[in-house]
């Protein structure tokens, strides 16, 4: 593979590449410096053509010519230090005479005033920082135009950072096409599959730009202002009364919700799993309803039930100062959104406990509640552990609820955007969103390392047909009731947000009226096909990228494939305001200037879905005979197309799922989004939320509406399309 | 309708895996150094755990080498990736495609190579008939029996041509009958084809009745390469006589070498002209007999009297268990017809035919 050959045709188109990169780098930026400096020199030559005398005269012409022309200053000396022997300095500017004084007599100096008496303009080594931009020096002869004398000196300080930003970029662009093109090179030349190398190169250089860097960028911001390292940014915020209660309440809030919703989910997990109740299949599939539910929503229809105007509290109870806004509101809303969480994650670990257990136990003469106490809650207590810890690290990221709710009460996520968007507090805004990363983080190490190894269940590959009932007829309706009180509840706040469409003035004016749909769908026309259309840009991404990398991960060895799949499945952990403010810290500039287009959205989108769209894949590639692609490989198809007619059909059903998955996500995407949207690109999410703001509740709920159905429209069709699959119920092995 | 022959050629070809555990350096195949000539049918034998397997894969690409070549023809195939090299593998678990019909399944190698549709058509028919599975081609693999899907396989692999054909115990997955009519017709295409072929087994029937070589392994290491008949009558160690058909090892000491080997045998000479290299007088020895090199006869008469416990009746033959001072020993009494048989619970003495025996150095006596 290292031939020597190989090595030095690799060497030397390596050397002519560099040599042809170089050189029009250098040509380049040679052109354009140039010109910035002949410039330079024009207007400066320009503005020292009529030095009046007299220092009053001198010292108008020098405030005239500074205030009108913004990007250099000016300092004057009549006659030339140095050769006269008076010399008067004029100068508007402190610093500048600070510094001319300072270094009149140093050697450079000296020659360039030297040069000024030939009529010659120097550029200066030195350069001066004034107001924070650095400035280029340049001694510019005055000359008389009667004697054609040199008769004094200026100094200009001219501000060229818009030159060497440009010599950045044409340094940064000509180093990334040497690393682009040698890489591409490299493998081409030196590896057995360069498809698979490129891929795997792609997805390090996609991962790297849009996870690693725009976190870096974050937590650079953190630590670094006006160039320098400091903690002030930190200390501000672990000191600052506003700060730290967003902590504290962020932390509350995750806790009472992880509570409330691991409960709930217990007990409709355990209710529909070892009990006989009816409407199991009913009431799991109401449980699971919430996930897909839009943001906002079910946040709307607490404020239509409960907020200031109320319909239970005002209408109905007559209640005055009634305030949902705050901590018990919030959790509410949270506990019904994400309950399903719970649920879902207890649901698979309560059905994998063997229910002979059970039997065992109740063999051995314990009672039914001795039973569940003793073997059906401990073997399921890791299940609830890493439950509660999902919800938990859901609610500290979640942004949509806590900024129509929280009133006075303030949580992190909020705070960041407000930071960020209100008062343009950058710095700060990153350092609380990374606030809210690590309590996130350690709550997801946890889940993943810690918890999961505690697991006692084991997976005996084939369910026992019957579950032992584990609730007295008493229990049984008493459980009963509670998830149809729970399930009443969530279908009213659904109701609730039908109902607010045809409202005229929820809180005051109750009449139905169509207004609101021809309204809402006028206003809300450009965002919602921006919405619609950005979406389905990220979905095909996401969903092709997804599966190509489930199938490096799971199939192929490579170098630094952890570090790969640590980066692809981050997003996963990040709450939605640090990507969000890292996205616009990171890409608010030269060379990757995205803010503001559709492709940082739909990047964003794809970025950010990605995690869930990789581990179905492999999860779904686990199953299938490795040998089926080998022998697609051996037959003489290569990668791309082993991935194309093998994989991807293989794959179907989790590569669809992951489409729609990715699709619903970033149709109700905000926490992220609404950093990124512009005048130009806007998401409908964003518009509920403005629409809600202004109290257009009418609006809102129109909108809410229209994203619920969408959202069912898509998971309808795509249950239709995974079910379409005919030769793939049994595979071969 | 085959282009020519090629050879297949290994050069020191070692495969060293770390073992994720310890850390260590686990020897898969060490130096593998042979060739497979042009239309030869190879198989490379040995224990599960041995490196028949990587060695296989290596040639398929499947896996590189640590160090060493590997030619298909004169063409160094080393570093090639898998879909580059000219040959074709079925696979152990078939590896068929479940989401395609068997006639997609075998015309898929066509297809990537840009065949026209109704040649594709045809040939894929053709291939099929081969195999004898021409009514099936709409069926899905998942709908075929084990040997069904085995043809499968095995059209898929011979219809891109291949100028070597890989099988990776392509017979495990099937059952006694079905294997051994398998066996035939895979020997009978490759020979109708005159394709190069390696064939990984375990099953030493399969590797005898099938190849014109066989290579032993073992342990990562090429232990023989030989014939069949050279490996079952002339084998290097006693792990190859013991691995490739029943034997008896019987304790004796090397009284002299010279063309034959003179050994003492429970006080007993005989001279057998087929020994291990480097034996030295007096050293200790054993006496390799198959059970068809060892004869009954009355008691008193060989050198080892015993009692017989059970005959299993074979038609052709007849296997008699005889219990002995050194164990039970197996006898294989040929053509019971023509020979006494002696009954169950019967004395006998063993002797054998130094002609059908081989000697080799005594387990952990220096060699």
């Amino acid at each position: 593979m290292f031939a020597r050959r190989k090595v030095m045709v690799f060497g030397l188109i390596c050397l002519l590449f560099l040599i042809a990169d170089l050189w029009i780098y250098h040509t380049l930026d040679k052109a354009f410096v140039n010109l910035a400096d002949s410039q330079v020199r024009e207007t400066a030559g320009a503005a020292l053509e009529a030095v009046p005398s007299g220092d009053e005269a001198v010292s108008n012409w020098l405030e005239r010519l500074e205030q009108g022309n913004g990007h250099f200053f000016l300092l004057y000396t009549r006659g030339i230090h140095g050769l006269d022997p008076d010399v008067t300095v004029f100068s508007k500017n402190a610093d500048l005479l600070a510094f001319f004084e300072s270094k009149k007599n140093t050697p450079g100096f000296l020659k360039a005033f030297e040069n000024a008496t030939y009529d010659e303009i120097t550029r200066l080594s030195d350069r001066i920082v004034i107001g924070g931009t650095p400035r280029t020096l340049l001694v510019v002869p005055a000359t008389d135009p009667a004697t054609g004398e040199t008769v004094g000196i200026g100094l200009f300080a001219f501000d060229t950072s818009a030159t060497d930003a440009y010599s950045r970029l044409l340094a940064v662009l000509a180093i990334g096409a040497a690393v682009v093109f040698l890489a591409i090179l490299a493998a081409g030349q030196f590896t057995r599959d360069p498809v698979q190398t490129y891929a795997i190169l792609a997805l390090f250089a996609i991962t790297g730009t849009f996870v690693a860097y725009p976190l870096f960028e974050a937590a650079r911001l953190s630590f670094v202002q006006d160039g320098h390292f400091t903690l002030d940014t930190w200390k501000t915020i672990l000191t600052t009364r506003q700060y730290v209660s967003a902590l504290k309440g962020s932390l509350e809030l995750g806790f009472v919700t992880a509570t409330l919703s691991t409960l709930v989910g217990f007990l409709f997990a355990f209710t529909v799993t070892r009990t006989s109740v009816p409407f199991k299949k009913f009431f799991s599939a109401m449980a699971t309803l919430p996930v897909v539910s839009p943001p906002f929503s079910l946040t709307l229809s607490i404020i239509l039930l409960f907020g200031n105007n109320g319909l239970v509290t005002k209408q109905m109870l007559g209640l005055e100062n009634f305030n949902i806004y705050g901590l018990w509101g919030l959790s509410l809303v949270q506990t019904m959104g994400m309950f399903p969480i719970a649920f879902l994650t207890l649901v698979g670990i309560l059905e994998a406990i063997d229910s002979t257990l059970e039997d065992a136990a109740l063999d051995l003469s314990a009672t039914r509640w001795e039973t569940f106490k003793t073997v059906t809650l401990p073997l399921a207590t890791p299940g609830i552990l890493s439950a509660w810890l999902l919800v938990f690290t859901t609610s500290l990221a979640d942004f949509a609820n806590p900024l129509l709710l929280s009133g006075d009460f303030r949580v992190l996520s909020v705070e960041s955007y407000l930071e960020v968007t209100g008062m343009n507090r950058l710095g700060n805004g990153a350092a609380l969103s990374l606030l809210l990363l690590l309590p996130t983080l350690i709550a997801f190490l946890s889940q993943r390392f810690w918890v999961s190894r505690k697991s006692v269940v084991t997976v005996t590959g084939k369910p026992s047909a019957r579950l032992t009932e584990l609730a007295s007829p008493r229990t049984r309706t008493a459980l009963l009731l509670a998830m149809s009180l729970i399930t009443l509840f969530l279908f009213s706040l659904y109701g609730t947000i039908l109902a607010g469409c045809f409202v005229k003035n929820w809180g005051i004016d109750y009449t139905f009226t169509l207004a609101n749909f021809r309204e809402a769908l006028q206003r809300g026309r450009d965002a919602l096909s921006d919405t619609v259309l950005l979406a389905a840009a990220a979905t095909p991404i996401a969903g092709i990228l997804a599966m190509a990398a489930a199938m490096l991960i799971a199939r192929k060895t490579f170098i630094g494939k952890r570090l790969l799949e640590l980066l692809i499945m981050t997003p996963f952990a990040l709450p939605g305001t640090l990507v969000g403010i890292s996205y616009i810290l990171a890409f608010n500039k030269p060379p990757l200037l995205l803010v503001g287009t559709a492709a940082i959205i739909v990047i964003n989108y794809a970025i950010r879905e990605l995690p869930v769209g990789v581990e179905g894949g492999i999860a779904s590639l686990k199953q299938i005979d490795p040998a089926i692609e080998e022998a697609a490989a051996d037959l003489g198809a290569d990668t791309p197309t082993v991935f194309r007619t093998i994989v991807l059909p293989l794959v179907r059903p989790a590569f669809i799922s992951s489409l729609s998955y990715t699709f619903v996500r970033s149709m109700t995407a905000v926490s992220a989004v609404i950093f990124l949207i512009s005048a130009r690109w806007y998401h409908l999410t964003v518009l509920i939320y403005n629409f809600s703001e202004s109290l257009r509740f009418g609006l809102a709920s129109v909108l809410a509406l229209t994203l619920i159905v969408i959202v069912f429209a898509t998971f309808g069709i795509m249950r239709l399309l995974v079910r379409k699959n005919v030769y793939l119920e049994k595979t071969v092995g | 309708m085959l282009k020519k022959s090629v050879s297949v050629r290994l050069e020191k070809v070692t495969k060293t895996f770390v073992d994720p555990h310890s850390k260590k350096d686990v020897h898969a195949v060490r130096e593998a150094d042979f060739t497979i000539e042009p239309g030869e049918l190879v198989t490379l034998l040995g224990p599960s755990g041995c490196g028949k397997t990587t060695t296989l894969r290596m040639v398929a690409g499947f896996e590189l080498p640590t160090s060493g070549k590997i030619f298909i023809g004169d063409e160094d195939i080393t570093f090639l990736p898998p879909n580059r090299r000219d040959k074709a593998m079925v696979f152990q678990s078939y590896g068929l495609f479940p989401h395609m019909s068997v006639f997609e399944n075998v015309a898929y190698g066509l297809k990537l190579r840009k065949v026209e549709a109704a040649e594709i058509s045809r040939r894929v028919n053709e291939t099929l008939a081969l195999v004898g599975l021409a009514e099936l081609g709409n069926r899905p693999p998942g709908r075929l029996s084990g040997g069904q899907q085995q043809r499968v396989a095995l059209a898929r692999a011979l219809i891109v041509e291949p100028s070597v054909l890989l099988l990776d115990e392509p017979l495990s997955n099937l059952d006694a009958l079905l294997r051994e009519q398998m066996r035939v017709e895979i020997r009978r295409i490759q020979k109708s084809l005159g394709i190069t072929a390696l064939y990984v087994t375990h099953d030493r029937t399969e590797a005898m009745s099938l190849s014109d070589r066989v290579i032993v392994m073992n342990a990562g290491a090429v232990v023989q390469i030989g014939s069949p008949h050279e490996i079952y009558q002339d084998p290097v160690d006693a792990f190859v006589a013991g691995f490739i058909g029943k034997v008896t090892f019987f304790p004796g000491t090397v009284v002299e070498v010279d063309r034959g080997c003179t050994v003492s045998l429970k006080g007993r000479t005989m001279t057998v002209p087929r020994f291990a290299e480097g034996l030295k007088p007096d050293q200790a020895c054993s006496v390799m007999c198959r059970p068809e090199s060892l004869r009954l006869e009355e008691p008193g008469s060989g050198f080892l009297d015993g009692r017989v416990v059970t005959n299993v009746y074979l038609g052709h033959s007849v296997e008699s268990y005889v219990d002995t001072p050194e164990g039970e020993i197996l006898v294989q009494v040929d053509n019971p017809m023509a020979r006494r048989v002696f009954a169950e619970g019967e004395a006998v003495s063993v002797s054998f035919v130094p002609e059908y025996t081989k000697i080799f150095p005594e387990e952990g006596s220096d060699r």
